[in-house]
C-alpha cells in the first residue's frame, strides 16, 4: 500500500510541485489544503499516513496546526516544510510534533528522503 | 525535475502576489496595520520560497530581504516610516521588471545590490542612504526594457472557446488510431530505424495528449458557482432558509465531465431543496436550526474525483420507498432481500421518478435515473446514503478526465466491442462446449458465464461455429470489496488500444450496455461496452 499524503500550503506552485514529487515517487497524494485550519479538518477526515505541513500560511500556521494535529493522537507523521532562514524553526516544530522537515527550495530528492527517512524499518 | 514546466504556475502567482503586496504597501503607507504587515510578509515569504526554487536569484534576494524588514516591522524592532514604504515600493517595481523578464526568458541580469544595501539599512533603523536611493537599481532593471512602459502588450493569458479543446482532443484521438495501425506494422519490421520513430512519434503523442488535457481541465467552482443564486431563488420561492458549504472547488475536472455534470447537479440540489430541508418550522420543530444545509465537497480519489452533496434535511423513509417499489412493479422477493443500501438506490427506478410520488414519499426522486444514467455514462459511481430525519448523502466518484481510455478489443461475430482494460481480471482460451455451459471454475470457485452477444441482444447463431471459445473475466464494480467475477463468452480478443472515446447521443445512449462510440481501424466504429450494466442481474434494470 503505498503511502497516503495530505500536502498543506498556502501557494498552487508548491502545491504542485509537491503533488508531482510525491506521485512520481509513489505516495498517494490523497488531499490538499491551503491553510492550517483545513489542514486540521482534513486530517481529520481523510485520517492520511503522512501531512506536509508548511510553516508560514495564513489563517493558521504550520506550528500551530501540527500541534493541534498531533493532540489528536492520529497515527499521521508530520513533516514540516519550510524556506532557508527559517532553520531555527525545525527545533519548534519537532517539540509541535513533527517527526521531520524539507528545507525549501523543493527538489525531489529532499522531499523524497524526508518522507523515507520516517519509516526507517520499510524499503518504500 | 524539470522546474521549467511550473513557470506558469510561477508566474501567475507571484504576479498575484506582488498585487498583494501593492495593496498592502499603499494601506500601510497610510498607517500602520498589525494584519496587513502580517499579510506583507506572507507575500513575500512566499515569492522567495518559489523564485529559489525556480532559480530566479535576483527576485529570491529581494524577496528574502524584504521579508526580514517586515519581519523587524512585524516584531516591532523597526519603525515603519514613510521612507521605509517607498523603499518597499521601488522593490515592487523591480521585482515586476524581473517578472516580466522570466515572463520573456530574457537573463536575470539585472544589478539589484543597490536596492538590496537600501533594505538592509532600512532593516538596521539606519537612515535610507540617499545617494544609494538615487543609484537605485530599478533604474537599470527597467533600462533594459525601456520600450515595455510604452508598449501595447498581448496578455500570456488566453481566451479559448472550449471547442477548441474538443476539437484538439479529437484529433488526438485519429492520432492515437493512426499510431495503433503503425505499432502494428513495427512487429513485422525489421526496420530499426522505422521502429525507433514509431517510439518516438508515440512519445510525441503521449505528450500532446497530455498536455490538452491538463489545458481542458476546469476547477468545480466553475461548477458550482452559479448555485448560490439557483439556491436563493428556491428558497423565495418555498420559504426555506438553507446555507451552502462548499469545499473543495479547486478539484478540476476534465471539462466535459464538468459540464455533463451541471444538469445532475441541479437535480440533486433541486431535490435537496424541495424535498430533503425541511420549512424552518418543521426544522425547529425537530430540534434543528432554522436554516438547513447543503454541503458539497469534492476531493479527489487517486485519478477520480468524488463529489459528494449532503443535507441536513428529513432523510429518504427507505420502507415507503419500497411500497412505491412494489407497487411499480418491483419484484417482491428482491426488495424483501435489499439492504438498506440499495433499497436507497430504488429511487434511481424510472418508475419512480415522478413528483407526485416522490412528495408523497417525502423522499427525492425526481431525475434521479437521469442523474445515475449520466454519471454512469461517465464511466462513475452513484452512491446514495440517508438517515431518516437528519439527511442525505449522495456521493458521485468519476474520472476526472474520460475522453481516453485503454480498452480491449474483443471479437463477437463479425463486430468488434471495447471492453475498458480497468475491468478486465483474465483473459482465457477456453473448449466452446464450456463456454457455452453457463459456469466455470475460476481460482477458487465457480463463476458465471454469460455469451456477451446474448447480453447485447445480438443473434448469437450469427458467430461461426468454433472449436475454441474467449471467456473475458470482468469484475462487476470497480471496487474489489463489493464485487464479483463474471465471464464474458467472445469469439475471440484483439489488441489492447488507446481509444478515444465519443460519448453517445440519443437515440443511441438509450442502448444498454454501451457507454461510448470510437473509431477504430478502417474507419469502423466500436462500442465501448457499460461493463457496470452488463455485469448486474437482467432484471436489475427495467
Amino acid at each position: 500500500m503505498p503511502k497516503r499524503v495530505l500536502i498543506v500550503d498556502d501557494g498552487i506552485f508548491f502545491r504542485r510541485a509537491l503533488r508531482d514529487i510525491l506521485t512520481a515517487g509513489g505516495y498517494d497524494v490523497i488531499g490538499e489544503a491551503e491553510n492550517g485550519e483545513q489542514a486540521v479538518a482534513e486530517a481529520i477526515r481523510l485520517r492520511p499516513d503522512i501531512i506536509i505541513l508548511d510553516v508560514v500560511m495564513p489563517v493558521k500556521n504550520g506550528l500551530e496546526a501540527a500541534r493541534e494535529i498531533s493532540g489528536l493522537a492520529m497515527p499521521a507523521k508530520i513533516v514540516m516544510c519550510t524556506s532557508l532562514g527559517y532553520e531555527p524553526i525545525v527545533d519548534e516544530a519537532v517539540s509541535s510534533g513533527a517527526s521531520g522537515y524539507i528545507l525549501k527550495p523543493l527538489n525531489e530528492s529532499k522531499v523524497l528522503g524526508a518522507l523515507k527517512n520516517l519509516y526507517p524499518a520499510e524499503t518504500c | 525535475m524539470d522546474i521549467s514546466k511550473y513557470k506558469t504556475l510561477y508566474l501567475q502567482e507571484t504576479s498575484g502576489h506582488l498585487s498583494g503586496v501593492e495593496k498592502g504597501l499603499l494601506s500601510i503607507e497610510k498607517g500602520y496595520d498589525a494584519a496587513a504587515v502580517d499579510e506583507l510578509f506572507r507575500h513575500y515569504h512566499s515569492i522567495k520560497g518559489m523564485s529559489a526554487s525556480m532559480g530566479y536569484e535576483p527576485l529570491k534576494k529581494l524577496a528574502h530581504s524584504q521579508e526580514n524588514l517586515l519581519d523587524g516591522i512585524r516584531s516591532k524592532r523597526i519603525d515603519l516610516t514613510p521612507e521605509i514604504v517607498s523603499t518597499l515600493l521601488q522593490c515592487l517595481d523591480a521585482m515586476r521588471a524581473l517578472l516580466e523578464r522570466v515572463e520573456n526568458d530574457l537573463p536575470l541580469d539585472a544589478d539589484i545590490s543597490g536596492l538590496l544595501e537600501m533594505l538592509i539599512s532600512a532593516g538596521k533603523g539606519e537612515p535610507i542612504n540617499p545617494r544609494t536611493q538615487r543609484q537605485s537599481e530599478t533604474a537599470p532593471v527597467q533600462a533594459k526594457t525601456p520600450e515595455k512602459s510604452h508598449e501595447l502588450k498581448l496578455s500570456n493569458v488566453m481566451t479559448v472557446e472550449g471547442r477548441v479543446f474538443d476539437d484538439l482532443l479529437s484529433i488526438v484521438g485519429d492520432l492515437l488510431g493512426s499510431l495503433s495501425t503503425f505499432k502494428s506494422l513495427t512487429h513485422a519490421s525489421r526496420s530499426i530505424a522505422f521502429k525507433d520513430g514509431v517510439h518516438t512519434l508515440g512519445r510525441s503523442v503521449d505528450a500532446l495528449y497530455s498536455n490538452i488535457l491538463a489545458a481542458r481541465m476546469l476547477p468545480i467552482k466553475d461548477l458550482t458557482e452559479g448555485l448560490p443564486r439557483i439556491i436563493r431563488d428556491m428558497c423565495i420561492a418555498s420559504g426555506k432558509e438553507i446555507e451552502l458549504k462548499i469545499e473543495g472547488s479547486e478539484i478540476s475536472l476534465d471539462r466535459s465531465v464538468l459540464q455533463s455534470l451541471a444538469g445532475p447537479m441541479v437535480h440533486i440540489i433541486r431535490n435537496s431543496v424541495d424535498h430533503g430541508i425541511e420549512t424552518p418550522d418543521d426544522r425547529i420543530n425537530n430540534a434543528k436550526g432554522p436554516t438547513g444545509q447543503i454541503r458539497i465537497t469534492a476531493y479527489s480519489k487517486k485519478d477520480r474525483a468524488v463529489i459528494e452533496v449532503t443535507d441536513d434535511g428529513r432523510g429518504i423513509d427507505i420502507e415507503r420507498l419500497k411500497i412505491e417499489a412494489l407497487a411499480r412493479g418491483a419484484s417482491r422477493d428482491k426488495i424483501i432481500s435489499m439492504t438498506g443500501k440499495e433499497a436507497l438506490m430504488l429511487i434511481c427506478m424510472p418508475g419512480l421518478s415522478t413528483a407526485t410520488v416522490v412528495t408523497e414519499t417525502s423522499g427525492r426522486g425526481v431525475g434521479m435515473d437521469a442523474v445515475k444514467d449520466v454519471i454512469e455514462g461517465l464511466g462513475g459511481t452513484l452512491e446514495i446514503s440517508s438517515t431518516p430525519g437528519a439527511g442525505t448523502k449522495i456521493t458521485m466518484e468519476l474520472p476526472r478526465s474520460t475522453a481516453i481510455i485503454k480498452a480491449l478489443a474483443v471479437n463477437v461475430g463479425t463486430e468488434v466491442f471495447l471492453i475498458p482494460i480497468s475491468r478486465v481480471e483474465h483473459v482465457l482460451e477456453v473448449s466452446a462446449r464450456l463456454a457455452g455451459s453457463g459456469s466455470m471454475e475460476y481460482e477458487d470457485g465457480q463463476i458465471e458465464i454469460r455469451s456477451l452477444a446474448a447480453a447485447l441482444g445480438m443473434d448469437e447463431t450469427a458467430s461461426p461455429a468454433r472449436q475454441a471459445s474467449t471467456v473475458i473475466v470482468v469484475r462487476s464494480a470497480r471496487d474489489e470489496r463489493d464485487s464479483r467475477l463474471i465471464g464474458f463468452a467472445v469469439d475471440d480478443f484483439g489488441e489492447e488500444i488507446d481509444a478515444y472515446i465519443r460519448p453517445l447521443l440519443p437515440p443511441m445512449s438509450r442502448l444498454r450496455g454501451v457507454m461510448g462510440i470510437t473509431i477504430i481501424g478502417e474507419a469502423r466504429p466500436a462500442f465501448l461496452l457499460d461493463m457496470a450494466q452488463l455485469t448486474s442481474k437482467p432484471t436489475e434494470r427495467t
